[in-house]
């Protein structure tokens, strides 16, 4: 009888050391998250008393928003580009890194310092290179090339796109990297003795290992862009025109700039909706392939 | 076959060398901008190094970033939010590893939400919510913000810390008479210590690059990080772009001499579940 309240007042003392975590994550996202689902039923404009209940409406109004359906657009393109060319330049690198040649470090800290820098930087310094560094390569070689990537909009996906590579290949490389290196080298020299060539063994063997950290990589990098805003600020402004405005550029705009909280918060909810829907499919799709091997 | 595996490696070398011109010419250039003079910057070529080092940009971008207030602030919000993640996490990721009551599991998934809905996309519930609390242009406010964003990640992954605390240490310490607090505090901390080293450089590089969320919660000019100083740069300069790029530099430097002095830890937080087994 006795232990069992002493194993009740441990568990309280264990309670507590949670509590005040699990106080300020509720109040600071759970509140938030029940918030955005039941304002995303209203017209609320964030200065009214009465949050007037619209039903399905706000959710009606988005399929037939242009604007939000060229911000979906733009954002999935976005997405799509990161996912495909980050992880095979990703791999690609940490391959090199990972072979026979020398000063190993360095390269690995070189690729690695533009993910150190701040996103509003990372658009900032793109931003000078197409408008005023790559123009000036033209006049020394005498070319006619459009460098000018954030000034239209057939270009600026690209232009963001190798943006946003130029930041964030180095850290998923980091990740590729420490798979590669967890790759038992007794596998790798049986395979050689029973003579696979390096394509074989690359595929029979370094692909399956590296199944965890493809699974990171693909999902990360996957809601990571789709979250993208912090580059638009400081590079594109979402322009031009409104080409390169993400989903989240588009909240910000109609909620906090637009006065549209109702609005907006359906916007928000669709956005988590998409992003819940697509780490499930991936991780279920990648977490298989992960156990078959 | 010697001969061709030199050459392979050399070819290896070579494409190497070239890829990391990509990542390297853009961080070069920024910096050789930064001591340019303005003459340089609109006349020369950007290719050209400057002609001396001209510390002028540097002195203005620290007026202009108001470097002294900035820097202190973000130093404040980064080291606070870091903290008090870290004595959070450890704490509550410990006691829901070492009970199987319902709560405990309870409130590990209810963290784990959190990963999957991330803080950017209910931005404008979390301004509203600080806005009922008064917690907006307030030191605490962006600092509990912080917290909340980075908490499910510590949870997730002091979790997975867990294993390489010993339970033998914990329960002989338990006969010893320690309390629970005393038993985290004196046992389990100290075995922590590069798990907390992990989550402290995690959390300090992206607070202090994190711009959507803190450039709602502040609107005070005294109470502004650096990036948010960075991007109002950014906005006002016309053509003085030297002095941007010297901001640029000011603002990175802090968080890339972190991480070459602690690469080690830094490395370890982003690959956790990378590797098999």
């Amino acid at each position: 009888m006795r232990k069992r309240t002493l194993n009740q007042r441990m568990a309280g003392q264990y309670a507590i050391l949670v509590l005040p975590g699990l106080i300020l994550f509720t109040l600071g996202m759970m509140i938030p998250l029940c918030m955005a689902f039941s304002y995303s039923f209203t017209s609320w404009n964030g200065l009214d008393a009465t949050k007037k209940w619209v039903g399905l409406d706000n959710y009606i109004k988005l399929f037939q928003d242009k604007y939000v359906r060229d911000a979906w657009l733009f954002t999935i393109k976005f997405t799509v580009l990161n996912t495909v060319i980050q992880n095979i330049a990703a791999l690609l690198l940490a391959l090199l890194l990972d072979s026979t040649i020398k000063a190993k470090s360095l390269f690995r800290t070189i690729i690695f310092i533009p993910c150190l820098i701040s996103a509003i930087i990372a658009g900032f310094v793109w931003l000078r290179i197409y408008g005023s560094v790559l123009p000036a390569l033209n006049e020394i070689l005498g070319t006619d090339i459009n460098f000018m990537l954030f000034g239209s909009k057939e270009t600026v996906l690209t232009g963001l796109v190798i943006a946003n590579n130029w930041q964030w290949v180095g850290y998923w490389m980091l990740i590729y990297l420490a798979g590669l290196q967890s790759v038992p080298h007794e596998l790798l020299e049986a395979a050689k003795v029973d003579g696979a060539n390096a394509v074989q063994k690359f595929l029979k063997i370094t692909l399956p290992m590296l199944a965890p950290a493809i699974t990171i990589c693909v999902v990360g990098i996957t809601t990571g862009s789709l979250k993208v805003y912090d580059l638009l600020v400081s590079s594109t402004k979402g322009g031009p025109g409104y080409a390169s405005t993400s989903i989240i550029m588009q909240i910000y705009n109609t909620a906090i700039a637009g006065r549209q909280y109702g609005y907006g918060s359906a916007m928000s909810i669709t956005l988590i909706a998409v992003l819940l829907l697509i780490a499930v499919i991936q991780l279920k799709w990648l977490k298989k392939r992960e156990v078959q091997m | 076959m010697k001969q061709k595996k030199r050459g392979k490696t050399i070819l290896l070398q070579l494409l190497t060398i070239g890829a990391s011109l990509f990542f390297l010419l853009p961080v070069l250039l920024v910096v050789s901008y930064s001591f340019k003079t303005k003459k340089e910057m609109l006349m020369g070529s950007p290719f050209s190094l400057p002609s001396e080092f001209m510390l002028e940009n540097y002195r203005n971008a620290v007026h202009k970033l108001d470097l002294v207030h900035t820097f202190s602030n973000t130093l404040l919000y980064t080291a606070a939010a870091v903290c008090i993640l870290a004595l959070l996490c450890g704490a509550g990721a410990w006691a829901i590893a070492r009970r199987r009551e319902k709560f405990f599991k309870f409130a590990y998934i209810y963290f784990i939400i959190g990963i999957l809905v991330p803080a950017q996309a209910l931005f404008i519930q979390i301004f509203l919510v600080g806005n009922t609390l008064h917690l907006i242009n307030s030191r605490i406010g962006v600092i509990c913000m912080y917290i909340v964003s980075g908490i499910s990640f510590g949870m997730f992954m002091m979790n997975s810390f867990m294993n390489t605390v010993p339970v033998e240490l914990e329960e002989a310490a338990r006969i010893d008479g320690c309390s629970v607090f005393r038993t985290f505090f004196n046992v389990v901390v100290p075995v922590l210590k590069p798990a907390y080293a992990t989550l402290i450089i995690m959390q300090s590089f992206q607070i202090w690059n994190e711009y959507l969320m803190s450039s709602l919660f502040i609107s005070k000019k005294e109470l502004r990080t650096i990036v948010i100083s960075t991007q109002v740069l950014f906005s006002t300069l016309k053509n003085d772009y030297s002095t941007a790029m010297a901001a640029i530099v000011i603002s990175a430097l802090p968080i890339t001499v972190l991480f070459v002095c602690l690469q080690k830890y830094f490395i370890k937080g982003m690959t956790i579940g990378a590797v098999k087994g």
